[in-house]
């Protein structure tokens, strides 16, 4: 493509970043050395071929893959406070494939094996923990639906199969699997490649990957305004100064509507805030990832010993990133349900994120009727699984022109030509 | 080592204190470790050990270097202790109980030889976020490496067996909830009260007094004063040992209270019209090489043991001090008979540079270069303001580098702050600041008090009080503090997180450079202390490495709760009711099998579900639908809301008619079905189904609400304010006939499709509606739920000649899937359109607008989404189990079967499915793939029914 001028001139930004191996930790360790900024910074260029707006997993990825994978360096990530600040850095980092259409399945599979060699492709520990996800079971029609997906994935070649009770208890010790329970526990979707990640990690290893490339990535930076002139997007005004460029990117997920505003494109987009909130560490205790739709909770514990749990989103739209007392008293009870013994367990911290939705639960990625202007969003409660692919597949759009088949039916046409996609079955509170 | 015999002296224990909270009549022993200690009642449980001389309570968290008491209050981190199966505990908060058995956390094999502790010799080696760079390759060895990081993870244990404990709630109205019982928050709490305002007062300790309670003679005498004036004056509401957790929007205020006999803990949910602020302020550590040593307190710590606890904390002390209260801790330690041989003046020059030993301080680097062998070291190197209450409210702290603290900046009309917080000041000062805040307080409550009751209709005028012009809150003080937070050398900024200050520099030096990233990257203030301790000194350390002003460089976002709080407490009763029909005492006496439908709790069946299933198609049978949704509709624009909820047309439902009607959400997805009736002109009873209930409930309010508030419309829901019941089976009629009063039964006169109103065994006001899910001629008759009960024992009795007998659920799914009936969220899923659902025939594209219309609109010309459609297995004896895949060639999905069973009426199975389009043609062969990996094959049938298709014997 013609407008990326430079395309292997901005070779003078690419720097090779310090190796990160228990090596080079005892070398340094041993010479008290100081490790090199993850990232630089940089001052604001008045022009760059491809602006990102948005400095969570998506644009960060795009901008890592538009460079690795095509060699398009000369690329801004302008971000309004932190990177990670958005919902990147506030989500309970759940992985999983065991989506239930062909297209969710596909795209989150690709996601996953990306995942999985993250960590090595990045030089840079994600701590990707494949420690199982199991889908509890509370009725008869949602032990018939873990039977279906199983179905399913196993003739897509993801690995999940439903358990029985005896099986649950001899995962997860801590549940009540009698059949006392308010809500008796009579089987469970059980996936092993899910898991959970650090999902800081992942934001600076693409962070530092892009940078090394050539990228440049702009915290405190915020988008004010994009230029659009004859169908065709200019540019954007932001509170440092204004940027020319011939493509920008929206991967504002919570925010999508509102810089879409901007370049006069309208989303079907409503941001509502999902909660979540974590416990004081105890020893491990918790190895698999735990979601039940019924009680509408999911717990995780962290490596370091910590409770991680998550909900639906709040019941009205809002761009509100306040923690609410009936969200922690809700899920409070409906973990106790689960595991009744957790009582005396001490609830550290509440937060919440923006999350975007969209009419099908499906993303939308790709053109809009503006020239140079893409979307990247809709994640709503689900997107950070996505990170790799989006990236993956948005810089192959934006490098070649043509819409990977990955992701032709997230496009932005089919509000308007009624082809929805339909992932809510799959994904609702399962994350 | 010690031996396992009963520890019974005290060594560190002094003589009575004037302002001591210990009972020396009531001693007892605790165990900690497995060793036996003494204790008195009131003693806190690190109180107790201290004063037996213990001085190690803890392994830190990275490097397991040994950890002491820091504060002496609940934030103190090296203290946190497994006290029975509660693991956590706050040791220095905590009172201590006989027979308790309190443990260290963190420490492996023991507390004084630790295993892990030749960490701190690789610190070095590990840097924050060490992890994120190794452990990288080979990737498969990382779910091994990760086992090994887990092993560090912090934190007390839990049990699978551990019991629930009784918790609940309590909703509380006050005027003002004042957080802090200190002399400023008891003084604000007096003058409010006084005010005429109702205020409940909230202390996290066990006793009120804030930092009078360590205090002088004078101070002591104030403490009594104001504790009186407490007592005395009517309307308050005193919490001790209970704290306020969080403000939400709206002034709704979360309160823990500990201090119950028979309830392990509380939580007050308050909607207080003023939030008074008062929880003084937090003594800062001072960072330096060797400040995590056992010996090394704060200021305040060392006043509290000897004035609270009466023990002495070391015998030969160094103080660094830069405040009155440094200087007082001074006068406290040598009163105590503590050596104090050495006072560094910060305020002068003095300093620290480091303290050395191995399992507690021995000797201390002072800022001359000078060393001084002691086993205390005391620090009051200057405060934090917990302005998180504050913060939740909306307020931004702001730095001011005179008083050397953050401060509170935005007040707000409902969010007062008083006290340490806001200023500095002579006790004098600080109460009148209060008292003034308290009558501000009290006069906002009140006029919010006085509009509210402005809004409710009164029979008689009530003078509401005048306006009063607002309080003028003197401004207090703000006295000079030195600017102390981090010395010449590098020592510890976050106790509970065993970070740095080296490690903040090398991040910032790494690039993650602002206070949130830098917290991320590190997890300095992540831990449980919550940076009460630690914020301030991180920023001021980052701001240093990053070349910026504390002031730039700001704090990170406080969020709820204000001190953690237990899952348990937050549930409380965990309120989850089981919802009955009036018949389940009858269900349970003739051995119905209990069954979990959502709220509800239902008969799936009485012992033979298949007989159940035939003897509605021979004779009649009762089955209890009381759970079904049931939404009463009122007013001119019902027909409006039908025909914008449901794909079909409502415009011509007459009076005493009812009809079946489907919704779609937006995106064409089948949400729920049901019947809904019309009962007057302008009154319709809607049933939805019983998990769509709630949400049909929800999805109506929802647009009527937000797109059409000018509507004429009410609804009520109903569902349980009628038992409903449905009699099926040929000789329903006749059943009901002999119990029906006033309405004709006759076919001609209650044909198929309609809805009656009128008396059924003598109780009014019964709704009866012909409709037939089971496939037989059958009445669903809605009775008025207090007479439930009564009716159906009054049919049962009645029909006993008709062999009449109950059903239940799954003869029910029987009867409904030889009748093709389908059932929304079993043969219908978050995908399924109501094209592909076979419901083509209700959808009417030509009115004007109903949900979903515009999706339908464009499915109606191009779907080619999979169908449902009635299968019937080749070999009539395999049942495929619900969920089996439909397959072609290979592995291509192209159905599923969504509901199957045997028949008892066809002495077959049959099958609904979804099948692709090309498969949809009946008579078609499709290949079934069971879970088992087995194969089958199955014809697709004309209807979805395989019983009656056309219907006659549910219109006879
Ligand atoms: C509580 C919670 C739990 C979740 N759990 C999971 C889960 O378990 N699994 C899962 O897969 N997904 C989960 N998600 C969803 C997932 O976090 C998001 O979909 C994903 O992180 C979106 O990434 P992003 O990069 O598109 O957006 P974000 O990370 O939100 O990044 C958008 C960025 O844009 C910036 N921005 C906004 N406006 C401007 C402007 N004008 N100028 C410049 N920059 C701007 C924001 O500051 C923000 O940093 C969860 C979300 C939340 C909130």
């Amino acid at each position: 493509m013609s407008i990326f001028t430079n395309r292997d001139g901005s070779r003078d930004g690419h720097h090779k970043p310090a190796g990160y191996s228990a090596f080079d930790l005892f070398r340094r360790g041993l010479l008290g050395t100081q490790w090199p900024r993850a990232w630089r910074s940089h001052d604001l260029k008045p022009s760059y071929d491809v602006v990102i707006v948005g400095g969570g997993v998506h644009g960060l990825a795009t901008a890592y893959y538009l460079a690795a994978n095509h060699g398009i360096t000369d690329v801004a990530v302008l971000e309004k406070g932190y990177i990670g600040g958005g919902a990147s850095g506030r989500n309970t980092a759940i992985i999983r494939s065991n989506y239930l259409t062909p297209e969710g399945t596909r795209f989150y599979d690709r996601s996953v094996k990306l995942y999985e060699t993250l960590a090595a492709d990045l030089n840079f520990n994600v701590m990707f923990s494949q420690r199982g996800h199991l889908t509890l079971a509370h009725s008869d029609s949602a032990l018939r639906t873990s039977r279906w997906r199983a179905e399913v994935n196993k003739l897509q070649g993801v690995d999940s199969e439903v358990i029985g009770p005896e099986e649950i208890k001899k995962l997860v010790p801590y549940l009540d699997t009698s059949e006392h329970a308010r809500y008796p526990i009579l089987g469970a979707l059980y996936h092993p490649p899910g898991g959970i990640i650090r999902h800081d990690a992942v934001v600076w290893g693409y962070a530092r990957g892009a940078d090394a490339h050539g990228a440049h990535i702009h915290q405190n930076t915020e988008v004010l305004g994009i230029e659009v002139a004859n169908g065709r997007v200019r540019g954007v005004r932001t509170n440092r100064g204004d940027v020319a460029a011939p493509v920008v990117v929206n991967c504002t997920a919570g925010w999508s509507s509102l810089i879409s505003e901007m370049a006069g494109v309208k989303l079907p987009i409503t941001t509502f805030p999902l909660q979540a909130a974590v416990t004081e560490p105890v020893r491990p205790f918790l190895e698999a990832v735990i979601v039940s739709g019924t009680l509408h909770v999911y717990v995780s514990q962290t490596d370091r010993g910590e409770l991680v749990f998550g909900a639906s989103v709040d019941p009205f739209p809002s761009y509100s990133m306040r923690g609410s007392l009936e969200f922690t008293e809700g899920l409070a009870g409906h973990v106790l349900e689960l595991m009744p013994s957790l009582a005396k367990l001490r609830v550290l911290r509440q937060w919440a994120g923006l999350c975007d939705m969209t009419p099908d639960f499906a993303p939308i990625m790709g053109i809009t009727p503006v020239e140079g202007f893409y979307v990247d969003v809709g994640w709503g409660t689900y997107g950070f699984k996505a990170g790799p692919v989006s990236g993956e597949t948005m810089a192959q759009l934006i490098a070649t022109g043509k819409t990977p088949p990955l992701i032709a039916a997230f496009d932005l046409a089919r509000f308007a030509e009624g082809r929805l996609v339909g992932e809510k079955g799959a994904a609702s509170v399962g994350h | 080592m010690r031996s396992a015999t009963v520890q019974t002296r005290m060594p560190m224990r002094l003589g009575p204190q004037p302002g001591e909270v210990i009972d020396r009549h009531r001693p007892f022993t605790f165990t900690w470790n497995g060793e036996r200690y003494p204790a008195f009642a009131g003693d806190t449980i690190i109180s107790a050990l201290a004063a037996s001389g213990e001085r190690v309570f803890s392994r830190s968290f990275k490097y397991h270097r040994p950890r002491g008491l820091l504060t002496a209050s609940f934030l103190d981190p090296g203290c946190v202790v497994q006290v029975n199966d509660e693991p956590n505990v706050r040791g220095s908060h905590r009172r201590v109980e006989p027979g308790m058995i309190v443990s260290a956390q963190n420490a492996w094999p023991s507390l004084r030889f630790d295993a892990k502790s030749v960490n701190r010799f690789l610190g070095r080696f590990l840097p924050p976020g060490f992890y994120y760079k190794t452990f990288i390759k080979p990737q498969r060895l990382w779910p091994a490496y990760e086992k090994v990081l887990q092993r560090f993870a912090a934190g007390g244990r839990t049990f699978p067996d551990s019991p629930h404990g009784y918790y609940d709630k309590r909703y509380a109205h006050p005027d003002i909830v004042v957080a802090g019982g200190g002399p400023a928050g008891m003084a604000a709490a007096v003058a409010a009260a006084e005010a005429g305002a109702r205020v409940i007062l909230v202390e996290e300790e066990y006793e009120l007094g804030g930092h009078l309670r360590w205090g002088s003679e004078d101070e002591l005498g104030a403490l009594r004063e104001l504790r009186d004036e407490v007592a005395r004056t009517p309307g308050i509401e005193v919490l001790t040992n209970s704290v306020v957790n969080g403000r939400y929007d709206g002034n709704w205020v979360a309160i823990l209270q500990r201090n119950l006999p028979h309830v392990e803990e509380r939580l007050i949910k308050a909607r207080a019209k003023v939030l008074v602020v008062a929880p003084g302020l937090i003594e800062r550590p001072y960072v330096f090489r060797g400040n995590d040593l056992p010996g090394v307190i704060l200021s305040t710590a060392a006043r509290r043991l000897i004035n609270l606890f009466a023990v002495k904390p070391g015998e030969r002390a160094v103080v660094l001090t830069a405040n009155a209260d440094g200087d007082a801790a001074v006068a406290d330690l040598e009163r105590a008979g503590v050596e104090v041989a050495r006072v560094e003046d910060a305020r002068r020059g003095g300093d620290i540079i480091g303290a050395r030993g191995r399992n507690g301080v021995r000797m201390v680097e002072c800022g001359d270069g000078s060393r001084v062998e002691c086993d205390l070291l005391v620090t009051a190197t200057g405060w934090t303001a917990p302005t998180s209450l504050l913060n939740m409210a909306g307020d931004r702290p702001v730095y001011n580098p005179t008083a050397a603290r953050f401060f509170p900046s935005r007040p707000s009309d409902d969010v007062l702050a008083t006290g340490g917080i806001s200023g500095d000041g002579s006790l004098d000062e600080l109460l009148a600041h209060a008292r003034a805040t308290g009558q501000e307080a009290a006069r906002r409550a009140l006029k919010v008090g006085s509009a509210l009751r402005a809004g409710v209709p009164r029979r008689v005028d009530v003078e509401e009080p005048p306006d009063m012009p607002p309080i003028e809150i003197p401004e207090l003080p703000v006295v000079e503090h030195p600017e102390l937070f981090q010395g010449r050398t590098d020592g510890i900024v976050d106790f509970s997180e065993d970070i740095s200050s080296k490690d903040i520099v090398a991040a910032a030096k790494e690039g993650y450079d602002s206070v949130e990233l830098m917290k991320r990257y590190t997890t300095a203030t992540m831990g449980p202390t919550q940076g009460k301790l630690e914020t301030v000194n991180a920023v001021a350390i980052l701001a240093r490495a990053t070349g910026k002003t504390i002031e730039e460089t700001g704090t990170t976002v406080w969020r709820p709760p204000y001190a953690p709080i237990t899952l348990g407490a937050l549930a409380g009763r965990n309120f989850e009711p089981v919802r009955y029909s009036p018949m389940q005492p009858w269900h349970e006496r003739h051995g119905a099998n209990p069954m979990v439908a959502g709220a509800w709790i239902r008969p799936e069946h009485y012992g033979d579900p298949e007989s159940e299933a035939r003897n509605v198609r021979e004779n009649v049978g009762l089955i209890d639908v009381t759970p079904l949704g049931k939404l009463d509709l009122r007013g001119p624009d019902v027909p409006k809301l039908l025909n914008l909820l449901y794909v079909n047309q409502w415009n011509t439902l007459e009076v005493g008619k009812v009809r079946y009607g489907v919704m779609c959400a937006e995106d064409g997805v089948v949400l729920d079905d049901g019947v809904t009736g019309r009962l007057g002109p302008e009154h319709y009873l809607m049933t939805t189904t019983t998990s769509g209930a709630a949400t049909v409930w929800e999805w109506i309010e929802s647009w009527l609400q937000t797109e059409h508030p000018d509507w004429q419309v009410h609804v009520t829901p109903v569902t349980d304010a009628y038992a409903s019941i449905n009699i099926a089976g040929p000789k329903s009629r006749e059943l009901l006939l002999r119990v029906a009063g006033d309405v004709d039964l006759s076919p001609e006169a209650f044909p198929y499709m309609n809805v009656r109103t009128g008396t059924v065994a003598g109780v009014e006001g019964c709704f009866m509606w012909r409709i037939g899910f089971t496939g037989e001629l059958s009445y669903e008759v809605h009775v008025p739920a207090a007479y439930g009960l009564y009716v159906w024992e009054k049919l049962m009795d009645r029909g006993a000649d008709l062999g009449v007998k109950p059903f239940g659920i799954q003869a029910q799914r029987i009867l409904r899937l030889e009748k093709g009936h389908l059932i929304v969220g079993q043969d219908t899923d978050g995908l399924t359109g109501a094209y592909s659902a076979g419901l083509s025939w209700a959808i009417k594209l030509y009115k004007e607008d109903f949900i979903g219309k515009p999706e339908l609109s464009w499915q109606s010309e191009c779907d080619n989404s999979f169908q449902l459609v009635g299968l019937q297995p080749h070999d009539g004896s395999v049942v495929p189990p619900e969920a089996s895949q439909i397959v072609e060639g290979e592995n291509e999905i192209a159905g599923r079967i969504t509901s199957s069973c045997m028949s008892p009426t066809l002495g077959r199975s049959i099958c609904l499915g979804f099948v692709a389009p090309h498969l949809a043609e009946p008579g078609t062969s499709v290949t079934v793939l069971l879970p088992n990996g087995e194969r089958t094959t199955a014809r697709v049938m004309e209807y979805l029914a395989h019983f009656d298709p056309k219907g006659e014997r549910q219109r006879g």
